[in-house]
């Protein structure tokens, strides 16, 4: 099954076009190695040869037939010369001296080089030795060879040969197994993450792609894959959530209309109770409404699609605004809200989203914090940066809470009957995302600050 | 107001919808012609001299801002009320109030849409001159930014006078919540808290409070009134 999977993948097939190509080339380097190796050794022993019958020509020019023939009996005597054959002939090719026993056959018609097979052994050698030879016929109708033993030559050149084509198949047969390898390693790795995602397909999300800790690219790979794993994991749960919080939210007033609706059906007709109930109904839709309204504008800040509305804005003057929008309502607390800090902080910005934000978290801090304390709005530069903060005095929120509240719906209390859907922080977040701005939420012993850090505006 | 200023065009595909936008309008003693697509708008629109014209966004044939930019090609003064659903409101519907014009995101209330349509109609009816406005014992000095109710002083801030001032120059006539976000605070969206009705409880207590009758009245589930009594 896997093998069969490493024989079609494409990793195996561009390492067998890797090894045909390297193979071809390889193979071209050693033939030209062989073969400039073999005729550079047989050069040699040719010439040594042509020397050798020149010498022996002159000798023959020099002192005659005798001469030559007293030359050769020297020379065949030598130990130094055994791989060399002499043969002195007359005009008829009979033999007058020399070690070897008779004209060749091959030799007979012309002169010139000639290879062949001697026949019987030379008295060094066991077997009848392959000799390289050169003749020629002198004036007065006597002819000379002159040759060599090349079967030490042959061997040479064949052990070359040998090794290079060794070498060639080593090297084929080694990178051949070495891709198999390599390409099932690949095809292993690639198969747990199909293998995974077939699981994640079928069964859920929780499934992940194991690591084998060997920290090269595929656990990166397949550590990234987790981490995109967990990401879409955590997202679909919120979605699940939302929508579960979504239809408790609209569960409630649609239950209270349809009650209020299916009695009045079934009841006489009062102008007065008619009149009421209508206007409680209308007025639970219209809570309803607002709730998708929330709902479809937090989608469409998180779309981004109003960077287009980008304005320079003085947050002090946007701050400012919603502080004395919100003063009746602190007035009607009791509680004391105040604007402090700079008076001019520029963000780039859309001030419609600025506001809404702001508007959101000090009718939180107004909410949540103690009844007839104290919520400062705090403009300041920190760090090179403006920076909004909106501080109450009541119970905080603990630690471990702080990331949740963002989320879509989320309640502290865990409960669904207080005022307001939830949907305030979410819309706080997206409009800080929106505008690249971090939120912190911070300790103000007693109760929570909530910083909005902007980024400096350009230019 | 004569007749004429009564008119009004509205571009609706919707039959039930239109239906209702129709009856609504004629009881509230308009005279309402009825526009069934974007064709039939621009050719009734260019016919006759309306004092609104309401036309929803996504038409079957032409967009509804499109229409209307042709109908001022034309020469068509007559201001605009674009319904648009809230995924629609984009930077050229939010761009409309700038322009005299209004939007509603719907779903509306058939009363906040009659609210815009006086609102509107009355434009390009009376400019005001006058620079003290009164309404029963109640009077707004436009000069020295001041107001009192039988000679004695009442204490506003500045954005309190101007809503106060915004109220009485819609006398008798509904101002919707979201109306005064727009007007007073300039804000395009609904905060979704009751944080207008304390602003206006507070106006309320230091205009009417202790006073021999009430002036600012709640209208249920839309917004205020100001009128004097009788």
């Amino acid at each position: 099954m896997l093998l069969a999977k490493t024989l079609t993948s494409s990793t195996f097939r561009l390492a067998l076009i890797a090894i045909g190509t390297f193979g071809v080339i390889v193979s071209a380097i050693f033939s030209y190695v062989y073969l400039s190796t073999s005729s550079y050794v047989r050069s040699r022993s040719d010439r040594a040869i042509m020397t050798e019958y020149s010498s022996l020509k002159s000798a023959y020019e020099r002192s005659g037939r005798d001469g030559l023939i007293g030359l050769l009996q020297q020379r065949i005597a030598d130990g130094n010369l055994a791989d060399n054959v002499y043969l002195l002939a007359d005009s008829s090719s009979a033999r007058l001296a020399g070690n070897l026993g008779a004209w060749p056959s091959a030799a007979t018609a012309a002169d010139g080089w000639i290879e062949f097979r001697a026949p019987e052994p030379l008295p060094n050698t066991t077997m009848p030795p392959l000799l390289r030879a050169m003749s020629g016929t002198f004036p007065g109708g006597d002819r000379l060879l002159v040759g060599r033993d090349i079967s030490e030559l042959d061997g040479f050149a064949d052990q070359i040969k040998t090794a290079v084509i060794s070498c060639v198949v080593l090297i084929f047969a080694l990178a051949g197994v070495a891709s198999i390898l390599v390409t099932r390693r690949t095809v292993g790795r690639i198969e747990q993450i199909n293998a995974t995602s077939r699981a994640i397909m079928q069964s859920g999300l929780d499934r992940r792609i194991p690591l084998r800790g060997s920290h090269d690219e595929w656990d990166r790979v397949a550590e990234n894959l987790n981490l995109m794993l967990d990401r879409i994991e955590t997202l679909v749960g919120e979605v699940k959530q939302v929508s579960d919080n979504v239809a408790h939210d609209l569960r409630t007033p649609l239950t209270r209309m349809r009650g209020r609706l299916e009695r009045a059906y079934h009841g006489q007709r009062v102008g007065e109770v008619d009149q009421s109930l209508i206007g409680d109904t209308i007025a639970d839709l219209d809570a309803v409404l607002r709730m998708f309204a929330s709902i479809t504008r937090i989608a469409q800040i998180e779309t981004q699609a109003r960077m287009d509305a980008f304005r320079t804005v003085n947050l002090v003057d946007i701050a400012s605004e919603v502080v004395e929008l919100y003063d009746a309502a602190a007035e009607q607390d009791g509680t004391s809200l105040t604007i402090a800090g700079d008076r001019e902080l520029l963000v780039t910005g859309d001030r419609d989203l600025i506001f809404d934000a702001i508007a959101n978290l000090v009718d939180n801090a107004l909410k949540h914090g103690r009844a007839g304390g104290r919520v400062i709005v705090r403009n300041e530069n920190l760090d090179g940066g403006p920076v909004i903060s909106i501080a109450d005095d009541g119970p905080g929120i603990p630690l471990e809470e702080r990331e949740r509240v963002f989320k879509r719906f989320y309640r502290i209390e865990h409960s669904r009957y207080t005022s307001g859907n939830g949907l305030g922080l979410s819309l706080v977040a997206a409009v800080a995302r929106l505008h690249e701005a971090r939120i912190e939420m911070l300790d103000n012993a007693p109760g929570l600050k909530v910083r909005l850090r902007f980024s400096p505006p350009a230019g | 107001m004569t007749g004429g200023h009564r008119r009004i065009l509205v571009v609706e595909d919707d039959p039930e919808t239109a239906d209702q936008l129709v009856e609504q309008l004629t009881t509230s003693g308009y005279q309402v012609d009825l526009a069934a697509s974007g064709n039939e708008a621009l050719s009734r629109g260019a016919a006759c001299d309306y004092a609104v014209i309401t036309i929803d966004r996504m038409l079957p044939d032409i967009d509804g801002i499109a229409v209307m930019r042709q109908l001022r090609d034309d020469g068509i003064a007559a201001p605009f009320l674009i319904i648009s659903a809230l995924g629609e409101v984009d930077d050229r519907v939010r761009g409309l109030r700038a322009g005299g014009d209004d939007y509603l995101v719907k779903p509306f209330s058939f009363v906040e849409l009659l609210a815009r349509v006086e609102a509107l109609g009355r434009r390009s009816d009376t400019i005001v001159k006058e620079t003290i406005l009164r309404v029963g014992d109640l009077a707004v000095d436009l000069v020295s930014r001041t107001a009192s109710r039988r000679g004695k002083e009442i204490l506003l801030l500045p954005r309190e006078f101007q809503l106060l001032e915004y109220m009485v120059r819609n006398e008798g006539r509904i101002v919707s919540r979201a109306m005064l976000l727009q007007q007073i605070w300039d804000l395009h969206f609904d905060p979704s808290t009751n944080i207008i009705d304390v602003y206006v409880g507070r106006v309320r207590r230091k205009v009417d409070g202790q006073q021999a009758y009430p002036l600012i009245h709640t209208v249920r589930g839309i917004g205020y009134c100001l009128r004097a009594p009788g």
